[in-house]
């Protein structure tokens, strides 16, 4: 086959950026001149950085504002006006700031594609579209967008909520933060953390992103195919599959096998991968979401019978909704009918109706309410019955409507912002009010700090449904990938629990391991690429059969490359030549069209060609073994006829017309095309 | 016998010998055996009551025409006509006994290859191997052999019946042997031909059986291991039953066979030769000829086995036959041990006194799945091990505490305590529930341990951080409780309780309370019934107090929790929560503390369960509630409360649809018959009697009194509403009450007429039913007023003397009626009899009424 396409693929690679419990990696198909980067969207920033401020915290609260600022022990420190110390830890007096995804390995302004898997992990997106010169596309479910964009919308909001002050920046002065006390001591990269965008930058981050429905294929300048599966997780929630014609690798992450309000996860579409890269396990391996839940209900029962007001600090999507149905099942078991339940929260009311309306991105119970039709969701009759109310602020209506012992869902789970910070204040106080930390991704403990000392109760169950050890082991067994790909942390049990073998992935062939901007060359090659001929070429072809079933022809081809798809269009006639004087430049010559060689197949038969070569007199031939084939000495003639696997040479010299004998009799034996 | 029975039999005889296919179900045979076997058991003779019998054997005997069912049958009842000497004769003498037993009579016409006439021809025989001429037909007959070729046939069935016969045979040899030698009143010994002739078949079965035990018990082959199961327990079992001298050549004979078992090791023969070797372990005495050190020998030889399961399974056997010598007992301690002590960390074996290859080869097992069942066996012998001598564990019983509490930490995860050479195991044990649930067990036979003192603070923080743990499933939750009152009934100092560790507790305790799963609520409200019952400890205070005020803070904390329990969705909890009241609340009663406020609000909260509740057991639980209550009030009268609210529970109670609502109901009618009426001490042989007290009139008004008392409270109207229930236990208890009051207040030789205390009948069914059964018996005796309220006129509430109607009621009848089972017709022989004739018409006739079906008893 005479080609003119370019060399073989080259690698795969995959490297990998971000913080602590990060997800996110960049994929980068190479097809030799093109290549393709797709950043498959990792989490949103670093909790830990939110927990040091505690700006909006002052602001709120005159206790705190009146807190002593730090001056290091031997006085020479002095940052009164940035940091401030409550009970025994040191926090930043300033807006919140948050930490971007990995910047400094990647230029974002390559990336040509973004694939979001859930809502959740795409807090950061505004960094990456704006002001990065990111040119690119961001696919992503519609669920995804709108709950994301709910979130945003949230979280902009209750920045803009608090006064705007100077930011701190003096401790990240490298010579002061050295002497800092710890966490701010180890804080990295502290200098790349920025303020919360605006709106407008939401918007425009948003209006990047393209659609796209469960399995639905998505062309990527033809040289692979996305497809977002079903991941269990949350509404819209995906894992993705990038293929081309001969390769699959899998990218899962934030999925889950329990039953929730998402459509269940899409197995059976993961098989045969030839790569699965896995990430976004669950944070808390060791608490059963349902025995959470459960812990949760118990919990609020507990308290609200002894007359005490239950604080749910969450996101105002996912886990509540759960936590919703839970309730609307319990309430009436534990006697709590008169009880008000407020979710308060700036996007309240759109979460709450939002999650009504994505019917078919719903598990299939809620799917057949919708055609009753009833709500999917039982917190519309919570809403209806008026036991759940919901309100943008704890200003206006609420404040009038606000009866005690009650139960109030709100933002943000970090405790530094939001309307949390309020019911923190009011009933921290009293021990008979419990707050409830449902949210898995930021450490409770941390989150109280600044309150401290507390008499409120404080309870912990992270209900986080995201895959387990278990679940897992239990899922690869099932799709039966080549090879799997993961963070270098779920291949070793914890570090704080090292005998806890059952909080590792044990997989036989191992699993690929990768940390911090490491670099991975994938366990395959891309071999094959398919090619395809035009009609009117393939109708020209004269195939003949080598052997039973397999028939072959040969063929003369431009091979005609674009947009990674490589067509075989017939060779053009030349025109016929115009009789002109003028002198034609040479480039404007067609390419001469000679006729081809024949194309020789077959091999040749050891003891058939000696007996042929007796024939043409020549006795005297040595025969010798070799790894590849025969090596024939004629010794009266001092020539060598090497019969290899894969060709034949015959060394002759200065005995042309010998040569061509030789060459004739081997001729003999093979078939031409 | 029914004459009915004898003059329908011939027939039925007939119908089964012409056709076995048209019974009216599978058991009907089965049925009229057993009813044949108990006419022979009361000692009457069969054929001399059925004569009819021995026609249908022979009948059936000669003509094999019938299916394998009537055959099997056959053979059993010629067994059970045999097994009398008479009959045996009878059977010989026709000649029909040869026929049916032996084998090759059925192979010819192809039968024997029916597995149910297999089992038939086994059980014929074993019911005829009752005497020594039957042995002597056993031997002459030489049916040992098809005997012990059935001990292997392809029906597990049928190998096992001739397993049990050939244990039979060999212990009727003992007694026939014995008899001879005791030289006894039996006839075979004064006739000295027949003794040593049976003497000689005794021996001969003997040793043949002998023989065949000894070849079957090592198995050539892997095929052949169901087969030396199947002899190692027949073995077992024969090894407890036979003396000596049996038992010594049974021993001596497979003595080497036992020991090549031993040595061999094979895993599924572990289990069955401990048993064979325990059983003669056991049986052996210091005089038997056999050395018992021989037996303990091959025992060490199996708990020395190096296959950690095998050798973990067959000390757990020896655990638990309780009946081997110290030293077998603390071995068996040891490998028990071993897992724990591998799994924990915690030395409770010494490394010297085990082997090494088998702590090594323990480790390795442990590392797979299969440690979880190890792990769980050696736990549920921990109660075995904790009632052994402490000079023979090999570590004191505080280390085995430790060990348990260790294994339960790692349950939940926290691998802090463990030992770092068996990391694999965590993986299995972490989160296991039956880990859990069997170290719970554990933890709670260890509580009697004398040493518990030393870990009981320890104790109380794992199970109170068991309790707060969310992962812990309800079953484990209510394992918990139950250890947690185990060590705390058996403490009598709790001062070492802190005072966080009781702040814990009470929080845990508080939040399960409104646990999502009804499971774990109804657990604590169980726990908090069972710890308002723990006797008094000391605190830390140095003072004496019940441990439900001294951990939880008692009754103020208890009553709230059940007070909320009795709203709860869930029927199970409900009831609960109403037992545990009244267990929380028995020792205010027993001190006739005045009521509080609280107990009225629960009381109207329990009659409104009582009127409205959907659930039979909420409702048990109320009358059960009131009946504690009645019980533990010395002088219930005191208890304004308690009798305002008897009546009504009565009432409610009686007229409930759930059969035990209303048994419990009458429980408690019959507590407040016995105040009212108690039973007269037997007077003293020597005591005056004091004058006119004897039917005297002040003793008449006291009755009257005390009969209007029970009227009053509704106890009458209960026991007339009892009595005529559809529910026979109900209504049997309601008599056997009536007939107790009728006793009391109706001596006999009060006159008829007298009048006196009135009770109410309501315009109720069951008062219409009451009116209805008073009016025929008076009827009977010659008319009554009533009768016309018996004829279905208008009825009103009306009253009726208690005195008479009792009288009137013809209790003593109904009670023999209601005293035989409700069935007792359908299961007659005669219903038996007449079926199958009915069903043999209906099969001889099929189309002779169409479309009318036969509708046949169903048993």
């Amino acid at each position: 086959m005479s080609s003119n396409s370019s060399p073989p693929p080259s690698c795969w690679t995959v490297d990998w950026t971000p913080p602590l419990s990060s997800i996110s990696c960049l994929f980068l198909w190479c097809t030799g001149e093109i290549v393709l980067s797709i950043y498959l969207w990792g989490i949103l920033w670093s909790a830990l950085v939110i927990l040091l401020c505690f700006y909006s915290l002052c602001r709120i609260s005159p206790r705190l504002s009146k807190l002593p600022g730090w001056i290091s022990k031997d006085g020479t420190v002095n940052l009164e006006k940035e940091l401030k110390e409550c009970a025994g830890r040191v926090f930043v007096d300033s807006q919140p700031e948050f930490c971007l995804p990995e910047r400094e390995l990647l230029d974002l302004s390559t990336i040509d594609v973004i694939l979001i898997s859930n809502y959740h992990c795409m807090m950061a997106l505004p960094y990456i579209t704006e002001h990065t010169g990111f040119t690119g596309t961001v696919y992503a479910t519609e669920p995804t967008l709108q709950i994301g964009r709910l979130l945003m919308e949230e979280l902009v909001n209750f920045m803009e909520r608090v006064p705007k002050a100077q930011s701190a920046t003096c401790w990240k002065n490298k010579e002061i933060q050295r002497m800092l006390p710890g966490p701010l001591k180890d804080a990295v990269d502290v200098w790349t953390w920025k303020r919360c965008y605006s709106m407008q930058e939401v918007n425009s981050a948003l209006s990047k992103v393209q659609l796209v429905g469960y399995s639905q294929k998505v062309e990527l300048f033809g040289a692979v195919q996305v497809s977002p599966l079903s991941s269990g997780y949350s509404l819209g929630s995906s894992n993705w599959i990038i293929q081309s014609h001969h390769e699959k690798v899998s990218y899962v992450s934030g999925s889950s096998l329990l039953t929730t309000h998402p459509q269940p996860m899409d197995q059976s579409s993961l098989k045969n991968s030839d790569v699965l890269i896995l990430t976004g396990l669950t944070q808390m391996p060791t608490a059963n979401p349902d025995g959470m839940l459960g812990e949760f209900c118990s919990n609020l029962a507990m308290t609200i019978r002894a007359g005490g007001n239950v604080l749910v600090p969450c996101y105002s999507s996912g886990v509540i909704y759960d936590l919703l149905e839970c309730l609307y099942q319990f309430i009436d078991n534990a006697n709590l009918g008169t009880t008000p339940f407020y979710f308060i929260s700036p996007v309240a009311n759109s979460s709450l109706e939002f999650s009504q309306i994505f019917a078919e991105w719903l598990c299939h119970n809620k799917q057949t309410k919708v055609y009753l039709p009833e709500p999917p969701f039982p917190h519309a009759e919570l809403i209806q019955t008026n036991k759940l109310k919901h309100y943008p602020s704890i200003h206006g209506d609420f404040s009038s409507e606000f009866r005690q012992p009650c139960v109030v869902f709100t933002g943000h789970p970090s405790l530094r912002f939001g309307d949390v910070v309020h019911f923190m204040e009011l009933w921290g106080k009293s021990g008979l009010n419990t707050v409830i930390f449902t949210e898995p991704d930021f450490s409770y403990l941390d989150a109280l700090a600044p309150y401290q000392p507390l008499a409120m109760k404080c309870v912990y169950c992270p209900i986080d449904t995201r895959l387990n050890f278990h679940q897992v082991s239990k899922f690869l067994k099932e799709v039966q990938p080549l090879h799997v790909v993961c963070p270098e942390q779920y291949t070793q049990p914890p570090l704080t629990q090292s005998h806890r073998s059952d909080l590792m992935l044990e997989l036989q062939p191992p699993p690929m391991p990768y940390r911090r901007c490491a670099v991975l060359n994938l366990p395959f090659r891309r071999c094959y690429e398919r090619v395809y001929i035009l009609p009117e070429l393939a109708n020209s072809l004269v195939p003949s059969e080598v052997k039973p079933g397999i028939t072959v022809a040969t063929v003369s081809a431009v091979l005609h490359s674009k947009d990674n798809k490589h067509t075989l269009q017939s060779v053009p006639k030349p025109p016929p030549a115009a009789p002109s004087k003028k002198r034609k430049r040479v480039i404007e010559e067609p390419p001469a069209t000679l006729a081809p060689k024949p194309l020789l197949s077959g091999a040749v038969p050891l003891e058939a060609f000696l007996a042929t070569l007796q024939k043409h007199g020549i006795t005297e031939v040595k025969v010798e073994e070799t790894g590849e084939g025969h090596i024939l000495h004629l010794q009266a003639e001092d020539t060598l006829i090497q019969l290899e696997e894969d060709g034949t040479h015959i060394v002759c010299d200065n005995n042309e017309p010998l040569r061509t004998t030789l060459r004739d009799l081997v001729l003999r034996f093979l078939q031409k095309l | 016998m029914d004459s009915e029975c004898v003059s329908i039999l011939p027939r039925v005889c007939e119908v089964l010998a012409a056709s076995g296919s048209s019974l009216p179900d599978d058991t009907s045979l089965e049925k009229l055996l057993d009813w044949l076997t108990t006419i022979t058991q009361t000692g009457v003779s069969l054929l001399e009551a059925c004569p009819c019998l021995l026609d249908f054997l022979s009948n059936v005997a000669l003509n094999a025409a019938p299916g394998p069912g009537i055959l099997s049958f056959t053979l059993k009842l010629a067994g059970l006509i045999g097994g009398s000497e008479d009959g045996f004769k009878a059977l010989e003498e026709c000649s029909v006994l040869e026929l049916v037993f032996a084998p090759h009579h059925w192979q010819e016409s192809g039968l024997w290859e029916d597995p149910s006439l297999r089992i038939g021809w086994i059980q014929g025989l074993k019911a005829i191997l009752q005497h020594s001429k039957a042995l002597g037909f056993f031997v002459q007959a030489d049916l040992l052999e098809p005997l012990l070729q059935l001990q292997t046939d392809s029906s597990l069935f049928v190998a096992s019946a001739a397993n049990q016969t050939l244990a039979h045979v060999l212990l009727l040899c003992q007694s026939l042997s014995s008899v001879g030698r005791d030289g006894t009143n039996k006839r075979d010994v004064e006739h000295n031909g027949v003794g040593v002739e049976t003497n000689q078949n005794c021996s001969g079965v003997v040793s043949k059986v002998s023989e065949y035990l000894n070849e079957s018990l090592v198995p050539r082959e892997t095929s052949r291991l169901p087969h030396s199961q199947q002899i190692l327990k027949l073995l077992s079992q024969l090894l407890v039953q036979v003396r000596p001298p049996l038992r010594e050549t049974l021993l001596r004979a497979v003595l080497d066979s036992l020991e090549e078992l031993a040595t061999k090791s094979c895993s599924q023969l572990t289990l069955p030769l401990v048993d064979v070797l325990l059983a003669a372990n056991s049986s052996l005495g210091d005089t038997d000829r056999i050395p018992k050190q021989r037996i303990g020998k091959l025992l060490s030889l199996v708990l020395d086995t190096k296959k950690p399961t095998d050798v973990v399974q067959a000390a757990a056997a020896l655990m638990r036959s309780r009946q081997t010598d110290p030293d077998h007992s603390a071995h068996a301690a040891r490998v028990l041990l071993l897992p724990l002590d591998i799994v924990t960390g915690v030395s409770l074996v010494d490394k010297d006194s085990t082997d090494e290859e088998l702590r090594i080869l323990m480790t390795e097992q442990l590392q797979s799945k299969t440690c979880v069942s190890m792990i769980c066996m050696c736990l549920t012998n921990m109660p075995q091990i904790t009632v052994m001598a402490p000079d023979r564990l090999p570590c004191p019983q505080s280390l085995v505490v430790r060990a348990v509490l260790s294994l339960l930490r790692l349950c939940r995860g926290d691998c802090s305590s463990s030992s770092a050479g068996c990391v694999g195991v965590f993986r299995y044990v972490t989160g296991s529930s039956k880990v859990q649930k069997c170290a719970m067990e554990a933890l709670s036979a260890l509580s009697k341990s004398p040493e518990v003192k030393i870990g009981l603070a320890e104790v109380f923080k794992l199970l109170t951080e068991y309790l707060n743990c969310p992962l812990s499933e309800p079953s484990v939750l209510q394992k918990s409780y139950k250890v947690l009152i185990n060590w705390i009934d058996v403490c009598t100092d709790l001062s070492c309780i802190s005072d966080q560790l009781r702040e814990d507790l009470t929080q845990a305790v508080r939040k399960r309370a409104c646990d999502t799963r009804w499971e774990a609520r109804d657990s604590t409200v169980e726990f908090l019934g069972h710890l308002a019952e723990v006797r008094s400890c000391r605190t830390s205070g140095g003072e004496e107090r019940e441990p439900s005020n001294a951990l939880l803070g008692g009754r103020a904390f208890a009553v709230p929790l059940l007070k909320e329990a009795l709203q709860d969705p869930e029927s199970y909890v409900r009831a609960s929560s109403i037992a545990a009241l009244a267990q929380t609340l028995t020792p205010s009663w027993q001190q006739g503390a005045p009521v509080t406020q609280e107990q009225v609000e629960i009381v109207t909260r329990l009659q409104e369960i009582l009127s409205q509740d959907s659930e039979g057991f909420a409702r048990r639980a109320v009358v059960k509630y009131f009946i504690a209550w009645f019980s533990s009030c010395s002088s219930p009268t005191s208890c304004p409360l308690l009798v305002q609210h008897v009546p009504a529970v009565l009432s409610q109670g009686a007229a409930d649809l759930d059969w035990e609502v209303k048994l419990h109901t009458l429980e408690l009618a019959e507590l407040l018959l016995d105040r009212a009426f108690p039973d007269p001490a037997p007077p003293h042989p020597y005591a005056v009697t004091p004058e006119g007290l004897i039917h005297g009139e002040d003793e008449e008004s006291a009755l009257l009194g005390s009969l209007n008392g029970v009227v009053d409270r509704g106890v009458v109207s209960a026991l007339f509403c009892g009595l005529v229930d559809c529910d026979r236990p109900v209504a049997l208890k309601a008599c056997q009450l009536l007939l107790r009051l009728r006793a009391a207040v109706c001596p006999p030789t009060a006159s008829a007429a007298d009048t006196g205390v009135s009770c109410k009948l309501p315009g109720r069914s069951w008062a219409q039913e009451i009116r209805k059964i008073q009016g025929t018996n008076t009827d009977s005796e010659g008319g009554s007023a009533v009768g016309s309220e018996a004829r279905g006129e208008a009825v009103e509430e009306s009253s009726v003397g208690v005195r008479e109607a009792l009288r009137s009621l013809d209790l003593d009848e109904k009670l023999s009626i209601l005293t035989q089972s409700s069935d007792h017709v359908y299961n007659s022989p005669l219903s038996l009899l007449q079926d199958i004739l009915t069903a043999s018409t209906a099969h001889s006739h099929p189309t002779s009424e169409p479309g009318q079906e036969v509708i046949v008893d169903c048993y």
